[in-house]
């Protein structure tokens, strides 16, 4: 999928630095990941609760719903796509009701709907609340091996920058070929795929005379301010694996619609 | 070829994570052997190049369709398998984070399909293995294109056993994989002769740059193949184990629960034959539970209607009072949710 | 504060394919100057600096930085007296924060926590960008990236500031922040520039570099008034000195 020209962002809002714990939202995002994807492939109500997750960090954080809409949406189309295979392969009809027969197929592909809904949203909202560089840190003290984490911290720094090089590089090829929207041969792709190669290979070159003149020797240190403060991010993670954990055992929407009819 | 969480099941999610660790673990020990700190900064800057890459769309011939680079072999080729593997997997995690490109329980999958298969089997047992230590135009070209088709190949044969294992897609596995190889043996052309180009452009410019990668990088030997072996065990065993339990008790979660608190005895097996007869006999009365119609008191237990209907395959896995009752339930906490997120959003503006 | 003279003689560097980039320079700063150091593009004002801080390895001539002879073994201990502002600021900022990049190298220096706290509060407030302390460097400004550079270098208390092309994409409000800020320094300064104005307000004395040697040497005033001097070199006068108003 290309990756047009998006922004990094991380919105500092109430889950942000001095927020909650990354460790705990990591946690919970598993959780919550696991719990989607624990359900039955026809299971489409029970889903449902689910969806308290994302809305409420959404709301009490400052993320601004559109954009988290539009990146919710952008995932969209290929698991649809692939969802849609299932209608066509399971046509066994589950069940009639208001002359409507609904096929298995149309149920799963709902369900797979939604699922994706929830779990694009949960990684959105884990991105957007909290600083990138407090999440890599959540990593490190969660046992992520220390190059990576010092690797996701780099190419972060360094995306938008190189993805402006290679902008730039577009935008000089289309002004110079012919037609409005000129297309890029394979060749001239990979000429200007080698020279960006060969900027890179530059900038990492300034980049570690840069580290050598402050001392590096091989390690990266970074001061550590994370601490889990056990009344917030302690009541985060409680609060909402409890919560999935009811949800996934008890069926709350089924319980609501009885509630509802007054029984 | 990345795969979305909604298309996953918890156990293959799981399984993939943990393999995925243990290369992760493995490749960062092998860089810790022969520490080269210029390395740092050289990895960082290739994983945003790899970023960078991908927004220059070029037309792929006699298709009319237009593909970017993938970059994984070029990433193999200049760095080596393992801090490849390492810039591949943070490439992977970023995507999915910020551009929905694939799911977080899916990473363990996406990396293992994306990463390992050029990183630890195209870029040692193909391109190595055909450009030698001797380069030249043909032999960079057809170094990378077999080992990107090749990559690529085993890269999508692997999101099909996955997706298939996983199974919330209806699509059968020889249809997927007939769908799957074709596509990605052609993108595994072009995304070749593109590696290659790059490649040979960077040769041609700065010689030293692949020679130095060529040399700092020691093939993986034999302790390689022994950790294969190692991941490979573990990996059928923790899927094995984990398909049993799901196989045997449809709904693991519920199971471990259930034990660990104490409401089910050992002799679970014979405790599911009671429970599967009840879900039918409750499928075949009318509205269970909280369907249209009351049903008799002290009918607590709910029926694991979907999972009971996997096994015996010939009746409905779905009830369809449970389906209407359940819809109109969904649209009623969908509701609900959404009212609280206002209600939390404005508690949250006023106070500020 | 001991007397830090830099020397730096007959110094040749050569890069991997060939070019010649110094062939034979030699000069010295005494203790507490701010000299500039200009010339057209590719005489040799990067590869001078680099080779100062023995990021390139000269094949002849020496450099020594009050007393210490740069050298193999001398080499970590020079690089901790020279602070080095790199001409691209996005080089020389690349940790998570602007907090991590200006203590990088306090942190290297192995100073317990509060000190780098201490070092990094410091600094960040000597070039007024105490409020950044906690944004990730690729969301600042030209200018601002500039500052918190400086920063990141005076944070590591060095007796020599190293500074190539510090002006270079600034806008006029960033570059006057600039000079005022380089003027304010009492560290020995060696400024590599075509910015010849900046050098006429912050260095009374420059060295004019052509082809890898030094051509010039002396009173900023006087090699500026140097019409054929500065176009030999491929430099132009500085505007101020060419009659426009200011
Ligand atoms: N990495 C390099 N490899 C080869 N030649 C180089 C390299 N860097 C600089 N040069 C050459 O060395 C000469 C001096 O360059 P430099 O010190 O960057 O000049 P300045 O900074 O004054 O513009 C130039 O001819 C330049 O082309
Ligand atoms: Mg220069």
């Amino acid at each position: 999928m290309p990756t047009s020209g998006c922004r990094l962002d991380e919105n500092p809002g109430f889950f942000s630095r001095g927020g909650v714990d990354p460790r705990a939202k990591v946690f919970v995002t598993f959780a919550f990941l696991l719990v989607v994807t624990s359900f039955g492939k026809y299971e489409i109500s029970r889903l449902t609760p689910l969806f308290l997750y994302p809305v409420s960090i959404t709301a009490v954080s400052c993320v601004p719903v559109a954009k988290l809409l539009r990146r919710v949406l952008v995932a969209l189309p290929f698991v649809l796509f692939v969802g849609l295979f299932n209608p066509l392969f399971d046509r066994q009809i589950l069940f009639k009701a208001w002359g409507l027969s609904i096929s298995g197929g149309w149920i799963s592909f709902v369900s797979i709907t939604f699922r994706s809904l929830l779990a694009v949203a949960a990684a959105v909202v884990l991105a957007m609340t909290t600083p990138f560089d407090r999440l890599c840190l959540g990593l490190e003290k969660m046992g992520v091996p220390r190059v990576l984490v010092t690797q996701l911290q780099f190419l972060y720094r360094y995306l938008s920058l190189l993805q402006e090089e290679a902008v730039r590089m577009v935008r000089a090829h289309a002004l110079r070929a012919r037609g409005n929207r000129p297309k890029i041969r394979v060749s001239s792709a990979a000429s200007m795929i080698g020279f960006l190669l060969l900027r890179s290979l530059d900038r990492a070159t300034r980049i570690y005379r840069s580290m050598l003149v402050r001392g590096f020797d091989g390690e990266v240190r970074l001061m550590k301010p994370l601490r889990f403060a056990w009344s917030r991010d302690g009541i985060f993670v409680a609060f909402w694996t409890l919560y999935f954990l009811t949800v996934r055992f008890v069926d709350v929407p089924g319980r609501l619609f009885g509630w509802v009819l007054g029984r | 070829m990345h795969m979305a969480d909604a298309l996953l099941s918890p156990a293959v999610g799981g399984t993939m994570l943990a393999v995925t660790a243990g290369l992760t673990a493995y490749s960062a020990r092998k860089l810790k052997e022969s520490p080269d700190e210029s390395r740092i900064p050289l990895m960082g800057v290739l994983g945003a190049f790899i970023f960078a890459a991908q927004m220059i769309n070029f037309s792929i011939p006699a298709t009319g369709s237009s593909g970017h680079l993938g970059g994984g072999m070029i990433l193999a080729i200049l760095l080596g398998p393992y801090a490849a593997f390492l810039v591949l997997a943070s490439v992977l995690v970023v995507q999915a984070l910020f551009f929905a490109d694939g799911g977080i329980l899916a990473l363990g999958c996406n990396i293992f399909n994306m990463a390992f298969f050029p990183c630890f089997v195209a870029y040692p047992f193909i391109y190595r293995k055909i450009v030698g230590d001797s380069p030249s135009r043909k032999k960079i070209l057809l170094g990378a294109i077999l080992s990107a088709v090749a990559g690529l190949q085993l890269g999508a044969f692997s999101v099909v056993l996955e997706t298939v294992a996983s199974g919330i897609s209806e699509l059968p596995f020889r249809t997927f994989l007939l769908l799957m190889q074709p596509i990605h043996l052609a993108i595994g052309i072009v995304e070749g002769i593109v590696t290659g180009a790059v490649v040979t452009f960077v040769w041609k410019a700065r010689p030293e740059v692949l020679e130095s990668a060529a040399q700092n990088t020691p093939l993986p030997g034999v302790s390689l193949r022994k950790v294969l072996a190692g991941l490979a065990v573990a990996a059928i065993f923790t899927g094995g184990a984990l398909s049993w339990f799901a196989s045997t008790y449809p709904d693991g979660l519920e199971w471990s629960m259930a034990k660990t608190a104490g409401t089910e005895e050992l002799e679970a097996p014979a405790e599911r034959v009671h429970t599967a007869l009840a879900a039918l006999q409750e499928k075949l009365a009318f509205l269970p539970d909280y369907g249209f119609r009351p049903s008799p008191a002290g009918k607590d237990s709910q029926p694991e209607v979907a999972a009971a209907g996997e096994n015996e395959g010939k009746w409905p896995a779905v009830d369809p009072a449970t389906t209407v009752s359940g819809l109109v339930g969904g649209a009623l906490t969908l509701t609900l949710a959404g009212g609280l997120g206002i209600l939390l959003r404005g508690a949250v503006s006023r106070r500020k | 504060m001991s007397h830090h003279f830099l020397e730096v003689r007959d110094l040749w560097v050569a890069y991997p394919d060939g070019t010649e980039a110094l062939r034979g320079l030699s000069f010295r700063l005494e203790h507490g100057e701010a000299v500039g150091l200009v010339g057209a593009n590719g005489a040799g004002k990067s590869t001078t600096l680099l080779a100062l801080a023995g990021l390139v390895i000269p094949c002849r001539g020496s450099v020594n930085l009050g007393g210490t002879v740069l050298s193999k073994q001398t080499v970590g201990e020079i690089r901790r007296r020279i602070g080095f502002l790199f001409q691209d600021p996005d080089d020389q900022l690349f940790m998570p924060t602007v907090f991590d990049d200006v203590a990088f190298g306090p942190l290297n220096q192995g100073l317990t926590a509060e000190e780098v706290e201490e070092r990094v509060r410091t600094a960040l407030e000597q070039v007024g960008a105490g409020h950044l302390a906690e944004r990730p460097a690729h969301r600042l400004s030209g200018g601002e990236k500039r500052s918190v550079a400086i920063a990141t270098v005076l944070s590591m208390m060095p007796d020599v500031l190293i500074m190539d092309e510090p002006s270079a994409s600034l806008d006029p409000r960033g570059r006057r922040l600039l000079i005022g800020l380089l003027k304010s320094f009492t560290h020995t300064r060696l400024v590599a520039t075509h910015d010849l104005d900046l050098v006429l307000e912050v260095c009374p004395r420059t060295i004019v570099l052509s082809g890898g040697r030094v051509e010039a040497d002396g009173e900023t005033a006087r090699i500026f008034q140097d019409r054929t001097l500065l176009e030999r070199c491929g430099l132009e006068p500085p505007l101020c000195l060419q009659g426009m108003p200011r």
